[in-house]
């Protein structure tokens, strides 16, 4: 496999450690950044008293979350609402098992890579409306079928453009999909058209996934509080919070993965290059945040049933088409 | 057999048995969905310790991502705490259950003993074992099998779904909004037809108690 | 082969440790003053009498079946995209009514309102 740890038990072992840290730490302080920028889109200055700019906020939110009350509503079944939100932050996790991060260093190099991590994706759902349905409360419910309903609906046209980029390489395996994309063309310029749509397509169907706005409809705060999270309290808030952040990074890395090409890129080491990817589309999902509007749950469905997913079938086509015409 | 593979096996069966049960003796609905949810994940499991790693992958999004929301919306739909049915069993029907569940569970075991057991691991495949079994379970594999030899319950596939989402719409939609209309346009000549019915009627019999009664 | 499954089984593993980590941390720091009227359902005040009575609507099952099938149709493409080089013009051409097939059951979905969300 040619991998840095030869040892498949100490290799996943590190790995896991590695990367729920980074990720748990990228998460905090991506939260600050998210502040800071919302404050600047919005003519403040955002977090300043915590450390020099506010940068020891995500500390503070840290210890004030595990100091507060842990609370179960009345009425709610206990053993759903407890296990709901550990399987979130689990399942976002999980995805990231797959992502080359640079050549010769992931976790797992699974020969249907893209599947796994669609698949866990697709998951996630779940432990949000578990959370929505066991906190015996009428927002969380609403919001929870709201979640799964939009989640179901954008997974189709995801499953679909991350098909695009498995057409053109004729394989299912993330780091391989990578190296196709160093040896000739980034797959969000080829074929030309057809992947620059199926990279938008995918980069809005991830941001319906992990429910950034425009798509944040089931936890729409001026009609449902928070959505399926209202009754949780403490770190069990706290928990869906980063699950959510941790999730929104996974598909950015995801998406650079499968369309930016990955690690590839002059000069910088590769690792830099992933990462430097990630972060700029993930500065793209902040900044689409806090610049449009919330859409309705009908308008969210018709711009899945009606568009998505009719342009993305005939991606898929266009691109097998594609292979067999120029190869 | 590895350790590893052996231990992961005996983990994913006992959760797959465990979640199983919990699917049928929970009372919640929603609990015995979510139990559902956890067996399809452990069977996934095994399929992948059969080197089997594609269905495994297909099991998760399909099965686990996809059906069970669906069993999850129909549980939504009905009303997750339906009122319990009353508990009409009594001693017989309780023996006889349990009789078809033993007799059921010896005929499977006894089908299932003459056949070898593939070798359960997350290890490479043994020199012995060759190509065959680094192919078996593969997307390569799976591909081949499916779209050259299964080419025409591949493309019947598309027909089935057709006729999935036909039936689903015709039980779910109910009726568009002309065909009530038209349905409620029908009702009304009815009625109005019945209320002159009616009317004649009343007129006839108050003519006839009028001039009747003389024979 | 399946040796490269092994890590990213590990990585579950992990994952469950950090998260009952989490936990037992929380539980062993936060405050623990608990009334009765802390555990009432936050409805904006009024009177809760818990979510279990709720039955939704039946365009939820209709989005689940759409779903469903949808997402069949999606899994069985990944395969063929994987080995659709070998398949030749013939590979492509089944793929084509494959979809075709589906894009009609769509179209159907469409003139019979079933993706609309309200009415």
């Amino acid at each position: 496999m040619g991998h840095l740890i030869a040892n498949a038990w100490l290799r996943g072992l590190v790995h896991g450690a590695l990367l729920i840290t980074v990720l748990m730490t990228a998460v905090a302080w991506i939260s600050w950044f998210e502040r800071k920028f919302a404050a600047r889109v919005q003519s403040r200055l955002g977090p300043t008293m915590v450390g020099p700019a506010g940068l020891l906020q995500p500390i503070a939110d840290a210890f004030k979350m595990f100091q507060k009350e842990d609370i179960i509503p009345r009425g709610a079944d206990s053993l759903l609402f407890r296990l709901a939100p550990p399987l979130t932050l689990f399942l976002s996790l999980a995805t990231a098992a797959v992502l080359p991060i640079m050549p010769g260093m992931l976790a797992s190099d699974l020969d249907i890579g893209v599947l796994y991590a669609l698949a866990f994706s697709g998951l996630l759902a779940f432990p949000i409306w578990v959370a929505g349905w066991s906190s015996a409360n009428k927002y969380a419910l609403l919001g929870g079928m709201r979640m799964v309903a939009q989640g179901i609906s954008y997974e189709i046209p995801m499953v679909l453009c991350a098909l695009v980029p498995v057409v053109v390489t004729g394989s299912l395996s993330l780091s391989e999909i990578v190296k196709y994309q160093a040896a000739h063309h980034w797959l969000v310029f080829w074929p030309p058209g057809i992947g620059v749509i199926a990279f938008v397509l995918f980069f809005t169907t991830a941001l319906a996934e992990s429910n950034r706005i425009p798509f944040d409809i089931p936890e729409a705060e001026s009609e449902l509080v928070a959505g399926p999270t209202t009754e949780y309290t403490a770190i069990r808030f706290g928990l869906f919070a980063s699950a959510e952040y941790a999730h929104s990074v996974v598909s950015c890395a995801l998406a650079s993965a499968l369309f930016l090409g990955g690690w590839d890129g002059p000069v910088l080491p590769p690792s830099v290059w992933m990462l430097l990817k990630t972060a700029a589309l993930f500065v793209i999902v902040t900044w689409v945040r806090w610049s449009l509007l919330r859409l309705r749950s009908d308008q969210l469905m018709a711009l899945c049933w009606k568009y998505l997913v009719p342009v993305s079938l005939a991606l898929v086509l266009g691109a097998g088409a594609w292979v067999y015409v120029v190869g | 057999m590895t350790a590893g593979g052996e231990a992961l096996f005996a983990f994913c069966a006992l959760v797959a048995v465990l979640s199983a049960l919990g699917t049928v003796i929970v009372h919640s609905p929603i609990r015995a969905a979510m139990s559902l949810l956890a067996h399809i994940i452990a069977l996934s499991g095994l399929f992948l310790l059969l080197h089997a790693q594609l269905l495994a992958a297909l099991q998760m999004l399909v099965y686990a991502g996809a059906v069970v929301v669906l069993f999850v919306f129909v549980i939504m739909m009905i009303g997750p705490s339906v009122p319990e049915p009353p508990v009409l069993r009594g001693m017989v029907t309780k023996t006889a259950a349990i009789a078809i569940m033993v007799v059921l569970t010896a005929i499977l075991a006894f089908s299932l003993m003459p056949v070898h057991m593939p070798d359960i691991a997350l290890g490479p495949c043994l020199p012995g074992e060759g190509a065959e079994c680094d192919q078996f379970g593969g997307v390569g594999a799976f591909s081949q099998s499916l779209f050259l030899d299964g080419l025409v319950p591949f493309e019947l596939i598309s027909v089935l779904l057709t006729v999935a989402i036909v039936g689903a719409i015709a039980v779910a939609r109910g009726r568009s909004r002309e065909e009530v209309a038209a349905s409620q346009h029908k009702r009304d000549a009815q009625a109005k037809a019945a209320a002159e019915q009616g009317a004649r009627e009343q007129a006839m019999a108050a003519e006839v108690s009028a001039h009747g009664g003389h024979g | 082969m399946l040796s490269t499954y092994l890590p990213a089984l590990l990585m579950l593993v992990v994952a469950t440790v950090f998260a009952v980590g989490i936990f037992t941390l929380t539980s062993v720091l936060g405050t623990k003053h608990m009334t009765p009227e802390k555990a009432i359902p936050y409805e904006s005040g009024s009177e809760s009498d818990g979510a279990n009575q709720i039955r939704l609507s039946v365009k939820f099952y209709l989005t689940a079946i759409l779903f469903v099938v949808f997402d069949i149709e999606a899994v069985f493409l990944y395969p063929w995209a994987s080995i659709f080089r070998q398949l030749g013009w013939f590979g492509l051409v089944e793929m084509f009514a494959f979809i075709g097939s589906l894009a009609i059951t769509l179209l159907y979905a469409w003139k019979k309102g079933a993706l609309e969300w309200e009415k």
